[in-house]
């Protein structure tokens, strides 16, 4: 029983991390983009309910703060928080333009809950665009990784033989590659500017095909001892055909390896992108992604002094830990039935 | 016999593959070692060209390559051009390096992980209590746990962060410096361990988990046998399947999976050196690194082939049943 | 077996304490023409930790290209005539004085007498001729060689006595004696065999045993831990006193730690490992400010750097090229009225306060307000608006469209790519702030980080960019250095290489103003050719200069006689002279 409202809450807080990233155009309150050039590295905003004795939400406007994470807040006047309020043009799903946002405050304040970035960027805002590519980037590169290395990794232990030695020979030699020089050398047969899908499409491929090995090497194992169960001998004398034997018997048993890479690469894949950025096959400014965000934690400057930009980190092992526990009650309940 | 002259074929020819490989990748990479002389105003052209030459920078890749292949299997390695030292020489000392930081990990890994994954995965109660611990470790990239904890040690001061000896640990007694480069080495060697453990236990739990239920388990708790012993006897070796694997992936990557850390907390170790030599474009130092991480791959994978073979007899790689 | 280890650990534990083998001080002989240092004094005694970036790749100082080794060759050591850092201004190291002739061709050196290398061997004119044969020698192929080929011809270089070197320039060269600074003086009594056997750019790698590598710096090499540190030791016969008459240096040692990049160097000096950082970004500096009181730092703000980070439009002939889409962009970029609204419409003021928290300068020109002796103050300053530009693409034949998006006389949207080093964190913060400034214009702009050698060999090789932001300047405060920048057929002429001809009217005038200036010996009659150049360049902006940063550095309060300087190296040029505070009193037995 226990289990089943753990599955419940798990599912339901991913469907709504995944509807808050789907509809961030309507949530963030600001355009990821827009640069506020007087309040780089601003705290984030202090909510107020209290306002000479009355309740109500009253965020006030801060004074210009050039400094890392000083919260200069100027009383003069409370700005209170309304709901659905009109504000900057977002196209929602892609499919219709709209400036609906669920919170907001009168101009000249702004809300950042989460702060700014370097440029004075709203951070909120910037989580959830960003979300949108990297947890679209991270679940379909690892989908790929892991298929690609599912189907290596099964024939390559299921048929052995030559076909085995081939496949893991080809997996060693993807393994030892010098991928920074992949990297390079993708960068530079690709056209200097490459349009946002492109770019997307592009870290999947690149991670797809540097990690597929790893994944493959691991199944593969597994078919390896799977295969040669008795049962499997036995259901092979019954004349059962490969397809039937590998879906009925070996399937299952690789599931749960696949499950467990699969929780363990995504939230890798997302930071994966810090490392393409710098070769300039991430996502590019001024586009948001929490690749891209996390690899403004690399300067020191940053890590000591401005908390409120660790939220694409927090975001993505939320994230994580949430797959990975979904994934572990998926596996709990394939055993038990 | 038979297997062992294949695995050796397979093993020369990826070594081939990969310094092809490497060779051709630098030729395609965009780039040249002197490059970033052409932003100094106030060196020619020239000059420029005649260090490509003398390097042989300028000739067709095929050609260097010949040459190179030919030196290596007299077993000369090339020169680095940015040390002008033998590039031999320059991997040997580093990859000691390496390998003392990534022995100690593996091993303090693979001595933790074991009992962590097994115990989680036949206690249901140990399991809830680290499942959050284990699935934040999991979840938290690698180099923010890396970042994290060099953070924390800077802070401290518990542990020196970077290099493996102290500045004049050489005039200490052998004891000191023993002592020196433990507390060196304890803050990469626990990045390491934080990393590579939960992952490692994890795979371990959930094999031990899937056993645990297999109709045969329960046949034999019906039947009175105590947990220790069917732990031991039938749930080890079917569970140990990944974990060899695994185990054959701490090998393969003994020389190649601590770049990160090494770069980050400043180990001496390949790590550091690899990366800026890729970077520079140092070509024979970047081959001679990947030579080296393809032959402890190789021999990784080979040691989990056998080990794989040994657990579980049934398998007999290229056997028909 | 126990007693005697445990005697053994004391005893060497007591000997730890000690430094062993520190090179003392030798007396000054009277036969030794030594160099007195007036205004110096200090104490004996203690190791300075410097933190590096990287690994020095090599000690030889004829063939070291990269800044690392550069920086520690020049500690071990010594020129006939140095740059001050501080004053920018020459002065005299092993030539004690030196003539120039009036045509400023023939330079007479006479060296110090009596001084020796750092092996005790003495020092003299040989040394000096045995090393510009070595720099000038064509198959060693020294980067440095191009220093000294003025119009295509060595110097001539004799040896008129014992201690009297004479050097005869093809041509009158400006600023001339500058060129001395960066020649270390090589032993010719080491390395003259292995310079005549041709193995010479193997030589001094960072394996050769210490005492082989010998020079006429404060310090010589001591001991070399691969990937770790180098320690460099006092060179006991170093040829410079203080006030007092003492023989510098007063440091025992001078220990490189391999730290990382600036992240790492900053933890290290925060943790009090090492006592000195140089380049601090500003962001770094801020955070050490908050600490400095209880950390016991001293932080300086220098002021404004010579080096100058600008927008460069790719003016390349692409003919033959297949790189027709920049070939259309070039149109737009080789509009002068194009490149000026550009400038316009980018907001150097908040670029500064962004990328360098306001440590930094706005730049209208290669020259900064940090060069004093350069800078031209009446290069006009045009403020930032975009109404300005607005007006400039107008008359330069764009238009907008309905959506506000540029388009150019053919209705082409205008938009290109910059590319910048990936690596280098302010110069993408500066594409990013300038792609937001140029949106405002409706110009689409693509900001594109690369690894650093793959944006060169866009840049220098295929010219397949748009645009990109780059750096350059910083060597020295003198025109001469920057000559390949700005002459047409330069190697440094990024935005247009390869020219065989001045592609434009006022390239051409630079060039010839460049040459004059270039052999104009009286400095203000120089200095009016270098204006009229950098009005010429702000005019015309074949870069769109943006900004500078302040050098910024940082050491611990008892580092003594600590004078950073605005050249490179930043905090180590007097070396020679730091000390640490308080050691002589803390002094060990």
């Amino acid at each position: 029983m226990r289990r089943k409202i753990q599955t419940r809450l798990l599912i339901v807080a991913l469907i709504g991390l995944h509807l808050a990233v789907l509809f961030a155009g309507f949530i963030a309150p600001y355009n990821p983009e827009t640069q506020n050039r007087e309040l780089p590295y601003a705290p984030p905003v202090r909510v107020h309910f209290n306002y000479s004795g009355k309740v109500h939400f009253r965020p006030f406007i801060y004074a210009e703060t050039t400094g890392q994470g000083t919260l200069d807040e100027d009383f003069s006047r409370p700005y209170p928080v309304h709901w659905f309020v009109r504000g900057d043009d977002h196209q929602l799903l892609g499919l219709f333009n709209s400036n609906l946002h669920l919170f907001g405050v009168d101009a000249p304040a702004q809300m950042f809950l989460l702060g700014t970035d370097s440029f004075g960027r709203d951070e909120l805002s910037r989580l959830l665009y960003g979300g949108q590519i990297s947890l679209a980037a991270g679940l379909l590169a690892a989908f790929v990784t892991l298929l690609a290395g599912a189907i290596i990794g099964t024939i390559s232990g299921y048929y052995g033989n030559w076909i085995d030695e081939a496949l893991m020979a080809s997996a060693e030699l993807f393994l030892a590659l010098p991928w920074l020089y992949f990297l390079l050398v993708v960068r530079a047969l690709l056209p200097l500017h490459v349009s946002a899908t492109m770019s997307f499409m592009l870290l999947i491929a690149v991670i797809a095909v540097i990690g597929w090995a790893r994944p493959a090497r691991l199944i593969r194992g597994v078919v390896l001892s799977a295969r040669t169960r008795d049962y499997v001998s036995a259901a092979r004398g019954f004349g059962a055909s490969d397809f039937y034997l590998l879906r009925r018997h070996v399937l299952p048993q690789i599931l749960g390896v696949l499950l467990t890479q699969a929780a363990l690469l995504v939230p890798q894949y997302v930071a994966a992108e810090v490392t393409l950025s710098f070769f300039g096959l991430g996502v590019s400014e001024p586009t948001p992604s929490w690749g891209n965000m996390l690899s403004v934690l690399q300067q020191y400057s940053v890590l000591r002094s401005c908390s409120w930009l660790f939220a694409p980190a927090v975001a993505l092992v939320i994230t994580s830990v949430i797959y990975w526990l979904l994934a572990d009650t998926i596996r709990y309940s394939l055993k038990s039935s | 016999m038979n297997y062992l002259l294949r695995r050796f074929l397979r093993a020369l020819l990826l070594m081939i593959g990969v310094s092809t490989l490497c060779f051709l990748l630098s030729e395609l990479a965009p780039g040249t070692y002197f490059e970033d002389l052409r932003l100094n105003p106030q060196i020619s052209q020239q000059t420029i060209a005649t260090l490509n030459a003398r390097y042989g920078l300028e000739q067709p890749i095929a050609l260097r390559y010949g040459r190179w292949l030919e030196a290596a299997a007299r077993g000369d390695f090339g020169y680095s051009i940015a040390y002008s030292t033998p590039v031999a020489s320059l991997l040997w000392t580093r990859a000691g390096n390496t390998l003392l930081l990534t022995i100690t990990a593996m091993l303090l890994t693979w001595i933790l992980a074991v009992p962590v994954g097994v115990l989680t995965g036949s206690s249901r109660r140990l399991d809830k209590i680290t499942a959050v611990a284990s699935s934040l470790l999991i979840s938290i990239p690698e180099i923010v746990i890396a970042v994290a904890l060099l953070v924390v040690a800077v802070h401290t001061r518990m542990l020196p962060v970077g290099a493996m000896q102290s500045l004049g640990s050489e005039d200490l007694s052998t004891l000191a410096r023993v002592k020196d480069i433990l507390l060196h080495i304890a803050l990469p060697t626990a990045i390491l361990v934080l990393i590579g453990l939960p992952i490692i236990a994890q795979h371990i739990r959930s094999s031990v988990v899937e056993v645990l239920e297999a109709p045969y388990i329960r046949a034999a708790r019906g039947l009175g046998i105590g947990p220790v012993r069917i732990l031991f006897r039938h749930v080890l070796p079917v569970a140990a399947n990944p974990a060899i694997s695994l185990f054959g992936f701490s090998l393969a990557a003994l020389v190649s999976g601590s770049l990160l850390v090494e770069v980050i907390t400043g180990w001496p170790g390949l790590g550091p050196l690899i990366l800026e030599a890729t970077l520079s474009r140092d070509l024979f130092v970047v081959v001679g690194g990947a030579m080296l991480s393809a032959v402890f791959m190789i021999g990784g994978n080979f040691v989990a082939d056998l080990l794989l073979l040994v657990s579980d007899p049934r398998i007999r790689t290229g056997a028909q049943d | 077996m126990k007693p005697s280890a445990h005697f053994t650990a004391v005893v060497c534990l007591f000997g730890a304490s000690y430094l062993p083998v520190i090179a003392t001080a030798q007396a000054t002989s009277s036969s030794e023409e030594v160099d007195r240092l007036e205004d110096v004094v200090g104490q004996y005694g203690g190791r300075l930790v410097v933190g590096e970036r990287a690994e020095p790749k090599t000690l030889n100082p004829v063939t070291a290209t990269d800044s690392v080794s550069r920086e520690v060759i020049g500690r071990i050591n010594a020129d006939l005539i140095e740059i001050n850092r501080a004053s920018q201004q020459t002065e005299s190291a092993l030539a004690k004085s030196w003539t120039i002739s009036k045509d400023g061709r023939t330079f007479v050196l006479h060296l110090r007498k009596g001084i020796r290398f750092s092996d005790g061997h003495p020092f003299d004119a040989d040394d000096v001729l045995f090393s510009f044969a070595v720099y000038l020698d064509e198959s060693v192929g020294s980067p440095q060689r191009d220093l000294l080929i003025i119009d295509s011809k060595p110097p001539t270089i004799t040896k008129l006595d014992q201690y009297t070197v004479q050097f005869v320039l093809p041509r009158p060269y400006a600023a001339a004696e500058r060129l001395f600074d960066g020649f270390a003086i090589l032993p010719k009594h080491i390395l003259e065999k292995p310079f005549h056997d041709g193995h010479f750019d193997q030589v001094w790698s960072l394996n050769a045993p210490p005492d082989q590598i010998v020079g006429l710096g404060p310090f010589r090499v001591k001991r070399y831990i691969p990937g770790q540190s180098l320690v460099l030791e006092r060179n006991p016969y170093y040829w410079k006193i203080d006030h007092d008459n003492r023989r510098l240096p007063y440091l025992n040692e001078l220990a490189f730690l391999f730290v990382g990049g600036e992240d790492s160097q900053l933890m290290r000096f925060e943790a009090g490992e090492t006592d000195v950082i140089s380049r601090l970004s500003a962001e770094n500096y801020a955070l050490l400010q908050r600490d400095a009181s209880h950390l016991n730092l001293e932080l300086t703000d220098l002021g404004p750097s010579l080096e100058y980070n600008f927008l460069v439009f790719n003016l390349n002939d692409l003919r033959g090229k297949k790189l027709d889409s920049i070939a259309r962009k070039q149109a737009w970029f080789a509009n002068l009225n194009f490149r000026r609204a550009i400038s316009a419409a980018i907001d150097r003021d908040s670029l500064v306060r962004l990328v360098y928290s306001s440590r930094g300068q706005a730049l209208w020109g290669n020259v900064g307000p940090g060069n004093r002796r350069w800078v031209d103050a009446a290069i006009p300053h045009p403020q930032h608006s975009l109404d300005a530009a607005r007006q400039l693409l107008k008359s330069a034949g764009f238009s907008w469209d309905k959506a506000g998006q540029l388009q150019d006389a053919s209705g082409a949207p205008v938009e290109f790519t910059i590319i910048s080093s990936s690596s280098n964190a302010q110069r993408m913060k500066m594409a990013t702030l300038v792609q937001d400034d140029l949106s405002h214009l409706g110009i689409a702009v693509h900001v594109v980080p690369l690894e650093f050698r793959a944006m060169l060999d866009r840049v220098f090789q295929s010219f397949d960019y748009d645009a990109a932001i780059m750096g350059l300047g910083g060597g020295d405060a003198d025109p001469n250095p920057e000559m390949n920048v700005w002459l047409s057929n330069g190697s440094s002429h990024l935005w247009h290489l390869g020219e065989t001809q001045p592609a434009t009217d006022w390239e051409h005038e630079i060039d010839q103003l460049m040459q004059q200036q270039m052999v104009t010996l009286n400095y203000q009659k120089r200095k009016q050719l270098y204006d009229h150049v950098q009005e010429i360049i702000a005019a015309n902006l074949p870069f769109i200069f943006l900004a500078t940063p302040d050098v910024l550095v940082g050491a611990k309060k008892d580092v003594g006689n600590f004078h950073p300087a605005l050249l490179d190296p930043y905090t180590l040029w007097d070396a020679d002279q730091l000390y640490i505070r308080g050691i002589e009193k803390a002094a060990i037995r």
